[in-house]
């Protein structure tokens, strides 16, 4: 496993066991260990753990309010955002607690990139959208070089065929689905090695959401994903494994396969069924 | 049930809509008595203003000699002379002065008539000399008396000679104020806003805060003439009467109208713009700085141009510090006592002569136009550039 430095110096964290984890032979790329939030009074998330597995795309799934999401915020500290909200417990990424309190989250979250519900491209031109945080990270500074990367992000999006004519243009110009793709094409244009997306597809067309989903099988080869989805065929076609939460648990964690055919819990199987939920 | 359904409105429909005509004809009522007033004001103004914008002019022979540079008013016909604005005569040794040649020689110019002729011939006054009349009415029948431009209205300082005043000084002392309002409170009225808004913790004292700054938009402009006296020309010893003095003093005003209208552009900006900033690894400024501030250029613009213009159109707080003053010459400095357009008009309104009368009229249409040009810009602005989501 690559080593990537988060704080500036080469501290190891001690490696915590947790509960929850496929049982597989393959690399966790984060660890979550009895992860607490809290928004004022109100307790999100009651002690979770799970393992994100590498290279893999992993789906969280469960009913409105279960904590899917601030789960997910809590995987690049996007939670720190929120005024009054209160974390406890450790998310380990490459061998460091991303809680500490030497991480920063900026370097944080160029190492793990996010993708909204609502597609949200800066309202400046394709091109900017894409150039502009390598540019203010430090990453690329020739021109030529910053051109390549973006018509290599736009491709490993899928979307420099439908753009090359026109990096010019406003991103809010293009369509729902294709300014989700920008958003994905931005989101990896700083190499970031997670990707988080906050139910990516909600506001897309069917066919839109296709597109987004073919685009996120291709990505898991270079990519760890981590994906909350309100759609269960969703998560039963991109995902290798699914997480089902709810009221603030995992009330269980599988290959998807297993978790759809055969889940292990009644509440898990009401769910997936449609009986609740 | 298909029996007993009537789709023709019920006695009860006809009544709900009755009420909806009586209250759309109230509406209607408000806008129109609304438009008459504004209709009512403007047409006062424009009669009562419009003959300030023209001034009687006679064509006379001008004679300049060693006399005529001592004893000016004779260098024109005895007869005439009494006709002629006195602010023509003053000028006549700083003629010869600044073009030698003129001296010994005989010109004919159109020269501005007296406040007092002018007056007699837009018909508002009866009070002048017979034997001027019958001069005046001689002139007229050789076809040397007609209506000029009174650019001396745009290009010359007040003046106690009602035909030669204008409003020079004023726009000068209100383009210096307006630039001390805009450097300093443009600045610190957005910063202060991004502040509150962006970073800010939401706490009581923040909360404290806030609330201050909405009620400081309310407070009395006198007042805030009271606090610049006692403050900027008291403590600071900014020179009393100053396009300075009165600048600083108009910017306590404008802050919290740039400060609110900012922090309204600014939760505009949608939340995810933010985010998505973040989440690419931007620093809380950098998406502030790249992202929202752009966003919301237009609306903090809007908010800026509005509260100059609220400022370009105050006279109360300056009366206290002075800037109420006569100021026959443009300030050159902003520490120079100064006059504003507002109080020019203040001042013209005051005057005994009835030539002011026009002039204040006048003067009322030029601060209107240049305000609504103000608010116009700020609306062009805000419909070009604001962006919805």
């Amino acid at each position: 496993m690559r080593t990537r430095d988060l704080t500036g110096d080469n501290t190891q964290v001690v490696n915590v066991p947790t509960t929850e984890r496929p049982r597989v032979n393959q690399n966790m790329k984060m660890k979550v260990h009895d992860l607490e939030v809290w928004y004022g009074e109100k307790q999100a998330l009651h002690g979770v753990s799970m393992d994100v597995v590498e290279n893999e795309v992993t789906a969280l799934i469960g009913p409105s309010g279960c904590g899917k999401s601030t789960f997910l915020r809590c995987l690049n500290r996007m939670n720190d955002l929120i005024p009054d909200v209160r974390i406890k417990g450790e998310v380990e990424f490459e061998n460091q607690n991303i809680y500490a309190p030497e991480v920063d989250v900026v370097e944080l979250r160029s190492h793990i990139g996010m993708v909204f519900q609502k597609p949200n491209p800066f309202p400046k031109s394709i091109y900017d959208n894409i150039a502009y945080a390598p540019k203010i990270l430090g990453q690329v500074r020739k021109r030529t070089d910053m051109e390549d990367l973006v018509e290599h992000s736009l491709k490993r999006a899928g979307l420099w065929e439908e753009v090359k004519d026109r990096l010019q243009m406003p991103g809010l110009s293009l369509s729902g689905g294709q300014q989700q793709r920008l958003c994905i094409a931005r989101a990896i244009a700083v190499s970031p090695s997670v990707l988080l997306m906050d139910e990516p597809c909600s506001a897309l067309d069917p066919v839109a959401t296709a597109t987004v989903e073919q685009l996120i099988d291709e990505l898991k080869e270079n990519y760890t994903i981590v994906i909350v989805t309100h759609n269960l065929q969703q998560a039963a076609r991109v995902a290798g494994y699914t997480a089902f939460f709810h009221l603030g648990n995992i009330v269980e964690y599988s290959d998807t396969d297993s978790l759809f055919t055969h889940p292990r819990e009644k509440k898990t199987e009401d769910y997936i069924t449609g009986r609740y939920g | 049930m298909s029996q007993g359904i009537t789709l023709a409105p019920s006695r009860q429909l006809k009544k709900r809509y009755r009420a909806e005509k009586r209250f759309k004809a109230y509406c209607i009522a408000a806008l129109l008595l609304a438009l008459a007033f504004l209709v009512v004001f403007f047409s006062d103004m424009i009669r009562q203003g419009y003959s300030a914008f023209v001034q009687t002019e006679i064509k006379v022979d001008v004679t300049y000699n060693e006399d005529t540079v001592k004893f000016t008013n004779e260098s024109v016909t005895e007869d005439v002379s009494p006709l002629i604005s006195r602010a023509f005569y003053r000028t006549i040794p700083r003629q010869v002065e600044a073009n030698p040649d003129l001296m010994n020689t005989t010109q004919t110019r159109w020269l501005t008539a007296t406040a007092h002729v002018d007056q007699y011939r837009k018909g508002y006054s009866d009070r002048l000399d017979p034997e001027l009349k019958a001069t005046l009415d001689r002139l007229e029948s050789e076809g040397r008396v007609s209506y000029g431009f009174n650019s001396g209205l745009f290009f010359s300082g007040d003046s106690k000679i009602p035909s030669n005043a204008g409003l020079w000084s004023a726009f000068v002392g209100s383009f210096y104020v307006m630039i001390v309002v805009l450097v300093v409170s443009f600045p610190i009225g957005v910063a202060t806003a991004i502040y509150l808004e962006e970073f800010a913790p939401d706490n009581r004292f923040t909360q404290g805060i806030e609330i201050n700054i909405n009620n400081l938009a309310a407070v009395p402009s006198i007042l805030f003439g009271l606090l610049g006296l006692a403050i900027f020309i008291n403590f600071f010893g900014v020179p009393r009467s100053s396009a300075l003095a009165g600048g600083l003093t108009l910017s306590l005003m404008t802050l919290p109208v740039i400060i609110i209208s900012t922090r309204a552009a600014l939760k505009a900006v949608p939340q995810n713009i933010r985010q998505g900033a973040q989440a690419v690894g931007a620093s809380r400024w950098q998406a502030i700085r790249d992202h929202v501030l752009p966003l919301s250029l237009p609306g903090i613009l809007t908010g800026t141009i509005i509260g100059i213009a609220q400022a370009i159109g105050e006279t109360a707080p300056l009366l206290l510090i002075g800037m109420i003053a006569y100021i026959p010459d443009a300030p050159t400095s902003m520490t120079e006592a100064a006059t504003v357009l507002p109080a020019q008009i203040y001042t013209w309104s005051g005057m005994p002569e009835g030539a002011y009368v026009s002039l204040t009229a006048a003067g009322i249409l030029v601060l209107l136009t240049l305000l609504i040009t103000l608010n116009a810009t700020a609306v062009i602005l805000r419909n070009r550039f604001e962006r919805r989501w």
